[in-house]
């Protein structure tokens, strides 16, 4: 006869094996990363495999990111890696599309969601717009980048990174925006509140966790897109996900511990933004809205 | 100053009608109240004078001005909604000092204003919090404070006490009573609850599915209803309305019902014979514990109020028959007995099959 208190207590054990396995399942190749960015090279293809750096270094971090002459002269050395210009191209397209998509996204919903604008066949639709895959468009963009000179820019990588992440600003932001009652919206208005006075002083404050989580949303696409970011860029504005693959199959081999120090570095600014706005994430966006 | 016309106001929304052709004249400084069931037409109807919706047709004139084409900010208006629709990421400060900074007040007024306004409607110990951390009435304080600050010319009031419990409720009707006393503004104000609009109002709209049933002061629409419609909705405890008919029995005009069957007195001799309902209030219903009366019935359930005492008597139908007594000895009355009850003839209503009353005469005033 198994008590009920019992009963409970085994399957509280199963849960937490079941997700305790997962866990490390998820969090393995994560580690094993990081893990491998500490490796000395003989490390890297050790078998049977090294699970602890030993002794733990830095130099592929030195290498990568601050090319020091010590290891440039090594046979892993890249010659054309810049991993800290594409930090910075890749920090400055990736925020400003984001942001972008997030602004227009939102007045863009916000006409949706009051005014239909847009039917509900068309808002489909737009979401369709990123239902086709990337490598349809690439062939025609790059005709057209080249034709307008947006080749190799961070414009034209912005100008794509906005248009094909505005469809998912749209509808993440039109569902906040459907939450925020017309009633809070009117009382503005009749207290002579202009119609864009209304939205940038009241709606979108109001949602702002709402957009703090499709700000991240879209960072994260729009950091981490690799396609559309080989065709349009060819040597001059790289983004980090193309310095990435630099390190693969190429003539100098496999370097797997510069990669992986690479990517830590790819993951942690991403990481940064997360915790930073991860109050705005967590609060219920319910947070202050009128009592009904 | 203003006084506001409606002018064949319609509006539908698809195929539904919420206003028909309605039309309407609110004086300056009067307080009226919209009333009507749900779905009457009465939000719709505010909302439009408010410029939230666009008439169908007709027209909306403030002061002899057709404002149809004017944004709401621009109609002179003040709004209290029925949530109260604060913003909630402000402060009780900062939402009250809205609608002056849209005005472009320097700010060193805004903060008297805002001051002057709190006091008048006791939340300044309030301005500091959010909107969050109010009570449902302070909140609706606060909503009525942040519309008087811009001195509208109108108050538009769109049930804003149905989200408040009952102790509440009074409080602030009497609040909204002697702002509007203070003020002397229009004051233009919805509700579905037959009391609000009964210790409120200069003057009651009674509407019903679009239309406007009857105009009048409380004590016009409560004593002199002109339909079933009107006699039912105002009073609580409602009138008591019993079908039956009209028979002429050796020349005496009588009414016929399946609990009792009386004469009719003399104002209401001269009705057509044919099917009827005839009403009475409670209050001018006699319940006596002896013989007599005019029919007996027998007692569903007791209500005792303190004052007054509620009895509910059985007539045959679901709806209850019900008497309000003052000092009855309740010892004398007992569930499922039968008491003998005797109806005021100058306070009988007779309403026809149409519903409309019947045999109207010159307004009987209750006392």
């Amino acid at each position: 006869m198994i008590t009920k208190s019992r009963r409970r207590r085994i399957s509280a054990s199963v849960r937490y094996v079941v997700l305790t396995t997962w866990a490390v399942v998820a969090f393995f190749p994560i580690y094993w990363m990081i893990a491998t960015s500490f490796k000395p090279d003989t490390q890297w293809f050790a078998w049977p495999p090294v699970y602890f750096p030993h002794p733990p270094t830095l130099s592929n971090y030195l290498n990568v990111w601050f090319g020091a002459e010590q290891y440039a002269a090594t046979q892993y050395a890249i010659s054309s890696q810049k991993p800290l210009i594409s930090l910075l191209n890749s920090t400055v397209i990736a925020t400003a599309s984001t942001l972008l998509a997030v602004l227009f996204g939102s007045v863009i919903a916000y006409g949706v969601s009051r005014y239909r604008i847009l039917s509900e066949t068309r808002m489909f639709q737009l979401l369709m717009l990123r239902m086709i895959p990337p490598i349809v468009i690439v062939a025609p963009l790059s005709l057209y980048y080249s034709a307008l000179g947006l080749l190799d820019s961070m414009t034209g990588l912005i100008l794509i990174y906005f248009l094909t992440t505005l469809p998912y600003a749209v509808w993440m932001t039109k569902s906040f925006i459907d939450e925020v009652p017309r009633e809070i919206e009117q009382a503005a208005e009749i207290l002579g509140a202009t119609r864009w006075r209304t939205v940038f002083e009241i709606v979108l404050p109001l949602i702002r966790s709402g957009l703090v989580a499709t700000f991240l949303f879209i960072l994260i696409l729009t950091w981490s897109e690799y396609l559309l970011a080989l065709i349009v860029t060819k040597t001059q504005v790289t983004t980090l996900p193309i310095e990435l693959s630099k390190y693969q199959g190429t003539t100098e081999g496999r370097v797997y511990g510069r990669q992986a120090a690479l990517a830590v570095g790819i993951t942690i600014p991403l990481m940064i933004v997360g915790l930073v706005i991860r109050r705005h994430l967590a609060r219920g966006f319910s947070f202050g809205m009128v009592r009904r | 100053m203003a006084r506001i016309e409606l002018i064949g106001l319609s509006k539908s929304f698809g195929a539904v009608a919420a206003v028909k052709d309605l039309s309407l004249a609110i004086e300056d400084g009067e307080f009226v109240v919209l009333v009507g069931p749900s779905g009457c037409g009465k939000t719709t109807t505010l909302r439009m004078i408010a410029g939230f919706e666009d008439p169908s047709s007709g027209d909306i004139r403030i002061d002899g001005r057709s404002v149809n084409d004017l944004e709401p900010r621009d109609r002179g208006l003040g709004m209290v909604f029925q949530t109260h629709a604060l913003f909630p990421h402000k402060t009780v400060a900062q939402n009250i000092e809205f609608g002056l900074r849209m005005k472009k007040m320097p700010a060193v007024e805004r903060v008297l204003r805002v001051r002057e306004v709190a006091d008048m409607v006791r939340i300044a110990h309030l301005l500091e919090k959010m909107p969050s951390q109010c009570s449902g009435g302070e909140a609706q304080r606060v909503a009525l404070a942040r519309t008087l600050v811009t001195s509208p010319s109108t108050f538009l009031l769109d049930e804003p006490l149905s989200s408040l419990d009952a102790k509440l409720r009074r409080e602030l009707r009497a609040e909204c009573d002697r702002l509007h006393q203070a003020l002397k503004r229009t004051f233009i104000y919805v509700t579905h609850d037959q009391e609000e609009a009964m210790t409120l109002a200069d003057r009651i709209i009674v509407m019903r599915a679009g239309e406007i049933v009857q105009i009048g002061s409380p004590m016009e629409i409560y004593s002199d209803p002109v339909n079933h419609f009107v006699a039912d909705f105002f009073g609580s405890p409602s009138m008591n309305l019993i079908v039956g008919e009209i028979v002429q029995m050796n020349g005496v005009v009588r009414f016929r019902s399946s609990p009792f069957e009386l004469t009719l007195p003399g104002h209401l001799g001269s009705v057509r014979i044919g099917p009827a309902t005839l009403g009475i209030r409670p209050e001018h219903v006699g319940v006596m514990t002896g013989e007599g009366g005019d029919f007996r019935l027998a007692v569903r359930l007791v209500e005792p109020l303190g004052r007054d005492t509620l009895l509910y008597f059985d007539p045959g139908s679901e709806r209850a028959f019900v008497a309000v007594s003052k000092g009855l000895n309740m010892a004398d009355v007992k569930v499922g007995a039968p008491m003998a009850l005797s109806l005021d003839p100058q306070r009988l209503y007779l309403f026809g099959a149409d519903g409309k009353r019947i045999g109207r005469g010159p307004t009987q005033l209750v006392d």
